[in-house]
């Protein structure tokens, strides 16, 4: 297919500023996910995968930078971007879940309040109206109770709760990108079954490109159309991934894979 | 939550047995039946009052004794007459209790709008010079004492400048003043106080604010306000912030032991009849019972004004009301 | 590790000021108590660096010496406030249960009356002597260390080395004193050298009202009596022991500051 891959990384570059000393935690990644499809970013810990979704959006800390390289989304070239483009694309283009919803959720405000906040801000509408599509939502992502939901904190749902009302919030203003970074990671097994379940059907029924990241290969697998493998900093694999998976390239893959089929995860 | 507030109010009981066992033990500190050291002190004590006076104390009886006296008078708050003029105890403190209050409330009004901004802003724009003059300025007024600063001011805004009268709560003339006038003289005579007592104190609420908004950005749901696109406004003053005042308001009840305590000199110096003033002639006249109740009572507004500061952050913190604290 | 810059300053300034007080009489031969009378409330010159008081007393070597009295004011009464509260929360702590609730409720009746109003209260049954003060200052101030020691002995009691003392029998006593009470020092540290700050800010207080250091004995605080009738007049008065008493302030909440940054 020669259609324009909705996200292209080129390059990317970024360096981190620790008390005078300068550290490189992504050198010179490279990869795109095309429309509609479900991309895997895997590696340990300290990879850099972190790093390389939270720059997508531009969303480092302060004392991270992008030194070289370039991000651009749906012909839009993001470090070219004010911040007012930046803000506007942000929930709306290219939506985030995150490892831990409880801690990613802010405790004061109720569910309600934190969907409804999005949507008032993207789509301009009233926020009675925004509340209403807030239920709307969280019944989208199978809560049982959704009024109950609405008015509920944080704090007073499960994990799997939180990060489907999570998951609702992100996809409000049906972004064209969902980076999903360890979604799943601290679930228990069989919520983790059904959130993935969750994010399969929803990006059918939605369409939206999905970036996974994880350190999971066998959820890699079992979800992916491509997978990106990345090593201290660097993508060292990629392509489709059955390609992959049959035929790694790099030592690091072989080496994932293995430590992978020895625990008969594979 | 309402069962959080009853187990709070039942275990005050035990506070209130402490704090005036507490006391009662103090005034049995002092040397010789306090009757006695009073007679040798004030010539103009009659032979009634002593009588009645040792009635009240019931010095002949044991320990025990005399406390359940003591506590059976002080819980209908009868805490006897001051030996200065034979006036009802609480009668005094009670027709000085507004003033102080007030204007302890009106310091910390004052407080929090100087350092709630200043915190928030020193926690914004970390280590930039604003944040060090900030600090710089916090540290210095922190460590400057507060009746010291009141003689600075005085100085400076009464004598230099006269702008502000020295002390007292009135002028001479007062009585001849229309409403207005006697409005506007008191807040004359008022504002030095309320300034000196907030400059001596917005330095503990501004470092505290400060820490709590650096605390409050550096959590994960910042990161998901900022993905949302919200506006770097709304992801400061609406989510950060929120998490960030939650504690603060427990401040107002906590700073009760503080501000009373502080009005002591603070009322002295500035000649304001409060109850830190009252305590002050008390204790130098040996005025006991007076002294008893003020002892008494102050400690009982510092544990309600705990009471008050715990339950209120109960209400406010969703976190709370819900779990089992 | 001593890219700590409030510590240096913080050390450094009470380090000065220690060393003035020590040598004192070698510094000033002047006596605090030396009154002039041809020199009443004379503006700060070469001969009184700091002017003269209503009496024609030195100003510069009374503020010296009521250096000692403030900063030995200080340092007792916090010693005696960290001693009686590392005693008592270690009991807390260690024992915990009926021990523990009895000494906390203590705590807690303590910490409602207003410190001042207690002192004050305390003093008007008491003569107002240095020795007095300090101990009074002291009794009132051992809940913050105790509050600490218990809390950190609660949480290193149950820790691995802890029981393996306990099966190497070694005793109570030694328990605590020899290895929980030392590891929880450091937050007792900065407490104590708030402490300290506050003591001082306390004694000065008391001295102002006339309560704490008598007169002629000079303390900070009743050199500024004199300042509140001499407003307007004589200016020297009230600044420089004000001043005194902020750098003083300002060194222990620095050293204070410095120690947090250690520990962390």
């Amino acid at each position: 297919m020669s259609e324009q891959p909705l996200l292209e990384i080129t390059d990317l570059r970024v360096t981190f500023d620790l008390e005078g000393r300068r550290l490189t935690a992504v050198d010179g990644a490279q990869f795109s996910v095309a429309r509609n499809e479900t991309a895997v970013l895997a590696g340990e810990s300290g990879s850099g995968k972190t790093i390389t979704a939270l720059a997508i959006s531009r969303l480092l800390p302060p004392n991270a930078a992008i030194s070289s390289g370039s991000i651009r989304f749906n012909g839009h070239d993001i470090l070219r971007m004010s911040q007012e483009e930046l803000t506007g694309m942000r929930g709306k283009e290219i939506a985030y879940i995150f490892q831990e919803p409880v801690s990613f959720l802010n405790p004061v405000f109720t569910i309600g309040d934190q969907i409804a906040e999005t949507i008032v801000l993207h789509q301009r509408v009233a926020p009675q109206q925004a509340r209403r599509q807030a239920a709307q939502l969280l019944e989208q992502v199978r809560i049982p109770d959704p009024q109950r939901v609405l008015a509920s904190y944080p704090h007073q749902l499960s994990g799997g709760m939180n990060q489907r009302a999570f998951i609702a919030m992100s996809l409000a203003c049906q972004p064209r990108l969902l980076v999903a970074d360890e979604p799943t990671t601290s679930l228990d097994v069989t919520i983790e079954r059904e959130i993935l379940d969750l994010l399969m059907e929803l990006k059918k029924s939605l369409g939206f490109s999905l970036l996974f990241i994880t350190h999971n290969l066998a959820i890699a697998r079992k979800i992916s159309d491509r997978v990106i493998i990345m090593f201290q900093g660097k993508v060292v694999d990629q392509g489709a991934t059955d390609t992959v998976f049959r035929c790694p390239r790099h030592h690091h893959t072989r080496e994932l894979i293995q430590a992978y089929e020895k625990i008969g995860k594979l | 939550m309402s069962t959080y507030i009853i187990r709070r109010l039942l275990g005050i009981i035990p506070l209130l047995f402490g704090i005036t066992v507490v006391s009662f033990f103090i005034i049995r500190l002092a040397p010789g039946k306090p009757v006695a050291v009073e007679q040798s002190l004030n010539p103009r004590v009659s032979p009634e009052l002593r009588l009645r006076l040792e009635k009240q104390f019931g010095l002949d009886k044991p320990l025990h004794v005399q406390y359940l006296i003591w506590m059976k008078q002080i819980v209908r708050l009868d805490f006897g007459r001051s030996y200065i003029d034979s006036r009802p105890v609480m009668e005094k403190i009670a027709e000085r209790i507004p003033l102080t209050l007030g204007l302890n409330l009106a310091a910390l009004v004052l407080i929090f709008l100087i350092a709630v901004p200043l915190g928030v802003r020193s926690a914004i724009k970390a280590d930039s010079a604003f944040d060090h003059s900030v600090t710089f300025l916090s540290f210095l007024f922190f460590a400057a004492p507060t009746f010291w600063l009141a003689l600075l001011f005085m100085q400076f805004f009464s004598i230099q400048l006269g702008w502000f009268p020295i002390s007292g709560l009135t002028s001479l003339d007062f009585e001849y003043f229309s409403a207005w006038g006697k409005a506007g003289d008191s807040i004359r005579h008022l504002f030095l106080p309320v300034f000196v007592a907030a400059i001596g104190g917005f330095a503990g609420l501004t470092r505290y604010m400060r820490s709590n908004m650096i605390e409050a950005l550096r959590q994960p749901y910042i990161a998901t306000a900022r993905a949302k696109g919200l506006p770097e406004s709304a992801v400061l003053y609406s989510h950060a912030l929120r998490n960030a005042l939650l504690p603060v308001v427990t401040i107002l009840g906590l700073s009760i032991p503080g501000l009373l305590g502080g009005s002591v000199i603070f009322e002295s110096i500035f000649a304001l009849p409060g109850i830190g003033r009252l305590f002050y002639e008390a204790v130098m006249t040996r005025d006991y019972p007076l002294i008893m109740a003020e002892v008494v009572i102050t400690a009982v507004l510092t544990m309600l004004g705990n009471l008050i500061a715990d339950i209120s952050y109960a209400c406010v913190d969703p976190r709370i009301s819900y779990k089992e604290r | 590790m001593k890219r700590n810059p409030y510590l240096k300053i913080g050390l450094t300034i009470i380090g000065l000021l220690m060393l003035i007080t020590l040598f004192a009489p070698w510094l000033r031969s002047a006596d605090p108590a030396q009154i002039d009378a041809a020199q009443l409330l004379m503006p700060p010159s070469s001969a009184h660096p700091f002017g003269t008081d209503q009496l024609g007393r030195d100003l510069l070597t009374r503020i010296i010496y009521g250096a000692r009295i403030s900063l030995s004011i200080g340092f007792i009464a916090m010693g005696i406030a960290v001693a009686v509260g590392i005693l008592l929360g270690s009991l807390a702590g260690f024992y915990g249960r009926l021990v523990d609730t009895l000494i906390m409720r203590c705590a807690d009746v303590m910490l409602c009356f207003p410190t001042f109003f207690l002192i004050l209260a305390v003093v008007a049954f008491l003569e107002p002597s240095i020795f007095n003060i300090m101990a009074i200052i002291g009794l009132t101030s051992w809940m913050g260390p105790a509050r600490l020691i218990r809390g950190e002995i609660l949480s290193l009691k149950e820790r691995e080395f802890i029981q393996a003392e306990r099966a190497l029998g070694a005793s109570d006593a030694r328990i605590i004193l020899r290895h929980l009470v030392p590891n929880a020092l450091g937050p007792v540290l900065v407490n104590a050298t708030l402490g300290i700050s506050a003591a001082i800010l306390l004694e000065t207080g008391l001295s102002f009202l006339g309560l704490g250091v008598q007169p002629p004995v000079p303390s900070w605080g009743n050199i500024l009596i004199e300042a509140k009738s001499t407003l307007g007049v004589a200016w020297w008065i009230m600044i420089f022991p004000g001043l005194a008493i902020l750098v003083t302030i300002l060194g222990f909440n620095f050293i204070a500051e410095g120690l947090k940054k250690i520990i962390g």
